[in-house]
């Protein structure tokens, strides 16, 4: 999929930001590996509302 | 903030006047118990500082929850200051529900090999907290600090002091606590009581039970099932007792008996790398019916599969010297006892061993204390909180739940826990010299729980949230059916109500210009909100949080804090956006004492051997009090004031 995002200036710079301190070599890369991070962070669950019930309900703040 | 590159602890003060100082923190402890124990002589040492120095009611935050309260005291700032203002905060774009305390955020770059996945960039969970912590400035002033089982600060922020993280530490699933049941009464078992494991226990010929201690998943095997630990147990029913071998130990239990620690360790298939945990397993019957409990598994303060404390050493130091000791925040296990699980004694004897750990470690604070020159502790006690929640009910036959035996058997216990906490402030006083400033505190009073509130049904049938279903059940949730673009307010969290605003909230609606009339408007028919039932008040105040918080983090607040009537509380369906016939029900469960409401009505308590100056004190005043008592100066992100 060949998709091309724009980029307002601003969104851009923070973008070049986050590839020197993590070292990216290049924008592809980056995006690539974060929606892989996003991707993993539902698959597993974290976050979800079962999550959040079960630990309000740890806390016994629900039951 | 500069970390100490020695510890501390070990330095000599070379500041002449070294000063010392105690806070006790009772999670809890209500004034008006206090003042009544008092005056019929059962808490003899509280009297004396009443007597000598001050006792009065503190006020909490707005709302009382702990972690906005313990996050105040530890900040000396209101929660605008702090950024927590609810268990619960929201993404304002999708409107989810997020846990506000702490964020997980996930790990990357990660190697295959083979079947594992190798994170090289492990998850990390993030501190949400904000603003400084009091001992953060006496580390700057090199003034040592040992902060024992502090709520609202896990993980824990980097320090160079003694820390050991409190409530908001989970357990090794990541979870605020998940037991296992196994059972010999089939109906028992099929309960659904998610997230807990209950099991039927299948006892052979021989009288085997084989289980399993059902863990984490390995995150090195993607896709892979939750790791277990396998156990066995030998079921001697003639004699009312079992054997169990789990992961090469044997822990022999009577009937009734609670186990020491057992540590078991998930191997995750990688050489030197195995997930350590422990559990206490607890033989609730073993006669004509077996039912056996398993504690969640707790992070092991000896090996920690997470840092819980700074350094990560002091944890496994303070283990060495008392035994293992529970490290999820709040470990009595309020639920089993919710659920069934439990009977009622049987959580008491819960309570009691965690409350008999929690005093061992005192006790070793407390002696190292006194052999150091200067400093401050800081210890912190679950007990109390976790007991009112659930014993509130046995001395309140108006409480719908109200049971006549067990009010009968157990009314007592209340009393008695406070007799016992009075003891451990004799124990602090014997130990020190009265120039050694004692505080003993608590966070927050405690109220009935009698009849719950469901924001969201409320909203939904004043026209301000508009639901695609007609349905209000507890099946139907405003995350999934809210109309967003007719909704105009939405309830999230355990005393929360958000505007649905435009360039705010993903589908937002209410402009800049509506904001506060909307605003007024939803309180004014929110403390008019009357129960059908008996025609009280459910709402005394409805806080506008933008009149009432610093705005450092006002971003992350709710629009109005609930403040509900003594009686009331949020229910259990609408923190999380599900809904309900009724807007108020009776509330049906032993958690039947709470705070969630206007802390007008459940004030903390303030116990001091010293006098301060003001009639009435505020939690955020202790964090100035304690750093001014040291010599320093008081940071300006602390807007309390010191109380001498």
């Amino acid at each position: 999929m060949a998709t091309k995002v724009k980029l307002e200036k601003e969104t851009e710079q923070k973008a070049d930001a986050i590839m020197a301190h993590h070292g990216y070599s290049s924008l592809e890369e980056m995006v690539a590996d974060l929606i892989g991070r996003e991707y993993q962070q539902i698959q597993s669950g974290e976050g979800s509302k079962e999550e959040l019930a079960s630990k309000l309900s740890g806390l016994g703040y629900i039951s | 903030m500069a970390a100490a590159t020695v510890p501390l602890w070990h330095c000599r003060s070379s500041r002449s006047g070294a000063k010392k100082m105690l806070v006790l923190g009772f999670d809890g402890m209500d004034p008006t118990v206090v003042r009544r124990l008092i005056g019929s002589g059962d808490l003899p040492n509280m009297k004396r500082l009443a007597d000598t120095g001050t006792f009065t009611m503190m006020r909490s935050t707005i709302p009382p929850q702990s972690p906005v309260a313990w996050g105040s005291f530890i900040a000396g700032a209101d929660p605008g200051v702090t950024g927590i203002f609810d268990f619960l905060h929201r993404d304002p774009k999708t409107y989810t529900p997020l846990f506000a305390q702490s964020t997980t955020l996930p790990g990357g770059w990660n190697v295959d090999l083979g079947k594992y996945r190798i994170p090289l960039k492990g998850a990390e969970v993030k501190l949400n907290r904000e603003g400084t912590a009091f001992w953060d400035v006496l580390e700057e002033m090199g003034v040592p600090a040992t902060v024992v089982k502090i709520p609202t600060n896990y993980p824990p922020s980097k320090s160079g002091q003694r820390t050991l993280a409190g409530m908001g530490t989970p357990d090794v699933m990541g979870t605020y606590g998940i037991y296992h049941l196994y059972t010999s009464d089939e109906e028992e078992s099929r309960k659904d009581l998610t997230p807990n494991n209950v099991f039927y226990a299948y006892i052979d010929e021989q009288g085997v039970l084989e289980g399993e201690i059902e863990g984490p998943k390995n995150d090195l095997v993607p896709g892979s099932d939750p790791m277990v630990i396998p156990f066995k147990a030998y079921v001697d029913r003639a004699h009312h007792s079992a054997r169990i071998d789990v992961g090469g130990q044997e822990v022999l239990l009577a009937e009734r008996e609670y186990s020491r620690w057992v540590e078991i360790s998930f191997s995750l298939g990688v050489p030197l790398m195995n997930l350590t945990g422990m559990v206490k397993f607890f033989l609730l019957e073993c006669g004509e019916r077996f039912r056996l409990y398993i504690s969640p598994i707790h992070i092991s303060p000896a090996s920690p599969a997470l840092p819980i404390s700074t350094p990560e050493s002091y944890s496994k130091e303070l283990a060495d010297a008392v035994g293992l000791y529970h490290t999820i925040g709040l470990p009595a296990d309020t639920k089993a006892l919710s659920q069934g699980a439990f009977a009622m004694g049987d959580f008491i004897d819960q309570s009691l061993s965690v409350f008999a750990e929690s005093r061992k470690m005192f006790a070793f604070e407390l002696d190292r204390f006194q052999r150091q020159q200067e400093g401050l502790l800081f210890f912190y006690f679950s007990t109390l909180d976790q007991g009112q929640h659930m014993f509130w009910a046995l001395n309140d036959p108006q409480h719908p739940y109200y049971h006549p035996v067990e009010a009968q058997r157990y009314g007592g216990i209340t009393d008695d826990l406070y007799r016992q906490f009075d003891a451990e402030v004799g124990r602090a006083m014997a130990a020190l010299p009265p120039e050694v400033p004692l505080v003993v505190m608590s966070d927050h009073g405690f109220a009935p729980f009698r009849r719950e509130v469901n924001i969201n049904t409320w909203l939904v049938k004043e026209g301000y949230l508009t639901m695609t279903t007609p349905d209000l059940d507890e099946q139907v949730s405003i995350l999934d059916s809210a109309d967003w673009g007719k909704s105009r307010a939405y309830g999230l969290g355990l005393n929360g109500l958000y505007l649905n605003q435009r360039g705010r909230e993903g589908s937002g609606i209410v402009t800049a210009q509506e904001r506060r009339r909307l605003l007024e408007e939803l309180k004014g028919k929110l403390e008019a909100l009357t129960d059908p039932q008996n025609g009280a008040r459910v709402i005394t105040h409805a806080y506008i949080s933008e009149d009432v918080f610093s705005r450092d983090h006002l971003d992350r607040a709710p629009d109005i804090i609930l403040g509900f009537a003594r009686g009331y509380r949020i229910s259990d369906s609408s923190p999380l956006g599900q809904l309900s016939p009724e807007v108020v029900v009776d509330h049906l469960n032993w958690w039947s004492g709470d705070h969630l409401i206007d802390p007008l009505h459940v004030p903390a308590s303030f116990l001091a051997n010293f006098k301060i100056n003001r009639d009435v004190p505020d939690i955020k005043d202790i964090a100035p009090t304690i750093v001014r008592h040291f010599g320093g100066q008081v940071p300006a992100g602390m807007t309390g004031k010191p109380l001498r």
